[in-house]
């Protein structure tokens, strides 16, 4: 029951998304997110909505799989659709009906608003299917070295997240068998109410603090043994380079944004002030 | 009757996935009240998993597991009872203390049946009497202790339910050899005692021999052999062919053997040495 959370949901492949430099991408993430919020006309709204579709599309990532990441979002675009369609006025009516008075920037900003959430949770979400949790975190260590500067440790982050990371998998074995063990002395996890349920984790919750402190001293111990000593200077053994397909994919993003900032220009904005 | 018995078990680890994999299949044994049965075999051939379908732990995909006369999976109430009813040890189950005393350790277990207060604290002394655990430990915090001691508190968590069928996983994994002894000594006594029946999974086909009184040999997921020490161990050949290695006394034996010297066959050190010691006057 609990294997089936997944976290760091690396989807294996070998298409050009997966080939980029992790570091790229999470730069061409970051500027999608912001010209997401640059659309204010249905034109380049479908642009936006083209582009997602072509790199899930490129990414080769099966739809059930995207769909999986939208579907805990889903309330909460229901959720605040709902809030813009009766709360937003201006622009023209389109209900008034004793106390229902729905306008015309109301449902368009529901509807933009749907989209661009929906949009930006599947462009990220390519991002994680597609880079591995260690490329992630060696590439945000990487994004992030220029804070050194400022006395920032950014390697010993990154390393503390790449156990992290790592840890996550094992912890989990080791909760199933705490939970198996507390199970066979009749600890009944299933039944009860709130209170009792909380208390119920009690015999796995300590056990669990326990062993992650030893393996957590057993870890140091061991990567004290063999040197390690973290901070500047440690190589890797995979190095991160820049390519021409980087490059390429970057100028194709330019190429997006230009086009939403035309669009906006040359057909005007849809809200009405 | 059988105190428990497996019928037709199969179990599927990740069902539905791309990972799926039989652990084990189509078990079929039956385990009489009063036996002390040594369930050894190769690593991954599937010994937890079948000792977790004995309490309701793990539900087979196929057949049935009975214990006492009861369909375990028949209803809720059923595998709720089989939990009492077969005490299960994991393997290292010191990392499953959690209370701030021994004491409270070890009524976990009561306490979760629903037991008076009186009967909880009557079970736990005798559960930390059988284990060999002093009294004066019994009030200290269960990470206090030392490996071995903590092992036996968390047994003596386990044996404090009074279980029909005392169920214990590699108890003796990562202990010195003095260590392992006292359990071995522990699990023999406290079956005579009690009369009830053990299962002892085990890597060592010595501390088997030692106080075994019937083995299950499994490989590849389905029962190998089941039989008495003597009708097992005797099979040297097949068993060294699944990767399990004959004490090494019982190697001595046959070599003599081979080389014409019939001693019989023994599968412990102290075996041996009485046969030894009585043939000695006349053969040397
Ligand atoms: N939780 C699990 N998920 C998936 N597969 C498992 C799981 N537990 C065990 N297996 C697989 O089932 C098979 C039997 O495992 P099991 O733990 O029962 O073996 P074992 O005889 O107890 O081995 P050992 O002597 O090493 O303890 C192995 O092939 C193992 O890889
Ligand atoms: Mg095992």
């Amino acid at each position: 029951m609990i294997k089936d959370i997944t976290i760091g949901q690396y989807f294996n492949g070998n298409s050009l998304l997966h080939r980029l430099d992790a570091r790229m991408k999470i730069i061409l993430t970051v500027i999608f997110i912001v010209s997401i919020f640059l659309c204010q006309n249905f034109w380049s709204l479908g642009l936006m909505l083209l582009f997602t579709l072509v790199t899930v599309t490129i990414s080769r990532v099966p739809l059930k799989m995207v769909f999986k990441s939208i579907k805990p979002i889903a309330i909460i675009v229901v959720f605040t659709s709902l809030l813009n369609i009766f709360y937003i006025k201006g622009g023209t009516p389109v209900v008034d009906w004793k106390f229902i008075h729905i306008t015309s920037n109301g449902l368009f900003t529901a509807l933009f608003m749907a989209l661009r959430i929906i949009c930006l949770v599947v462009v990220s979400s390519m991002l994680t299917y597609t880079t591995t949790p260690t490329m992630l975190t060696d590439a945000i260590e990487k994004l992030l070295s220029p804070l050194k500067v400022f006395k920032v440790p950014v390697s010993t982050l990154a390393m503390m997240m790449t156990l992290a990371l790592r840890f996550i998998p094992t912890l989990v074995d080791e909760i199933d068998r705490i939970t198996n063990a507390q199970k066979a002395r009749g600890a009944n996890l299933d039944d009860g109410n709130f209170m009792q349920r909380i208390k119920a984790l009690v015999p796995i919750i300590v056990p669990l603090f326990v062993s992650s402190i030893r393996r957590a001293i057993e870890l140091a111990d061991a990567m004290d043994c063999r040197c390690y000593t973290g901070g500047p200077g440690r190589t890797r053994m995979k190095q991160m380079k820049f390519c021409l397909r980087d490059f390429a994919t970057l100028f194709v993003m330019v190429l997006f944004v230009a086009g939403i900032v035309v669009l906006n220009m040359y057909f005007g904005a849809v809200l009405v002030k | 009757m059988p105190i428990l018995s497996a019928n037709g078990v199969t179990h599927l680890y990740n069902k539905g996935t791309p990972s799926q994999s039989k652990a084990i299949y189509d078990i079929n044994v039956d385990i009489e009240e009063g036996e002390l049965v040594g369930i050894i075999g190769h690593t991954g051939s599937g010994k937890s998993t079948l000792v977790q379908h004995f309490n309701g732990l793990l539900k087979p995909e196929n057949g049935q597991i009975i214990v006492d006369g009861k369909d375990i999976w028949k209803d809720k109430k059923s595998t709720r009872e089989a939990r009492f009813k077969v005490g299960l040890c994991f393997q290292y189950p010191e990392y499953q203390l959690f209370e701030e005393t021994v004491y409270k350790d070890i009524s976990f277990g009561p306490k979760n049946m629903g037991l008076k207060e009186e009967e909880i604290h009557k079970r736990v002394l005798l559960a930390a009497e059988y284990v060999g655990l002093k009294k004066e430990l019994l009030e200290k915090s269960p990470f206090d202790l030392s490996g071995g001691e903590k092992r036996r508190a968390a047994i003596a968590g386990v044996i404090a339910m009074q279980p029909k069928v005392l169920i214990l996983d590699e108890p003796t994994a990562g202990l010195d050899p003095k260590g392992r002894d006292r359990i071995l000594e522990m699990i023999k006594s406290y079956r005579e005692r009690t009369g009830s029946t053990v299962l002892l999974v085990s890597h060592s086909m010595e501390d088997v021999a030692k106080i075994a009184t019937k083995v299950l040999v499994m490989n590849k997921g389905q029962v190998e052999m089941y039989g008495t020490v003597d009708e097992v161990y005797s099979h040297s050949v097949e068993l060294r062919n699944i990767g399990l290695n004959v004490p090494q006394v019982s190697k001595v034996f046959e070599i003599l053997k081979s080389n014409g010297m019939n001693l019989g066959s023994a599968y412990t050190v102290e075996k041996a040495a009485e046969i030894i010691l009585s043939k000695g006057g006349a053969s040397v």
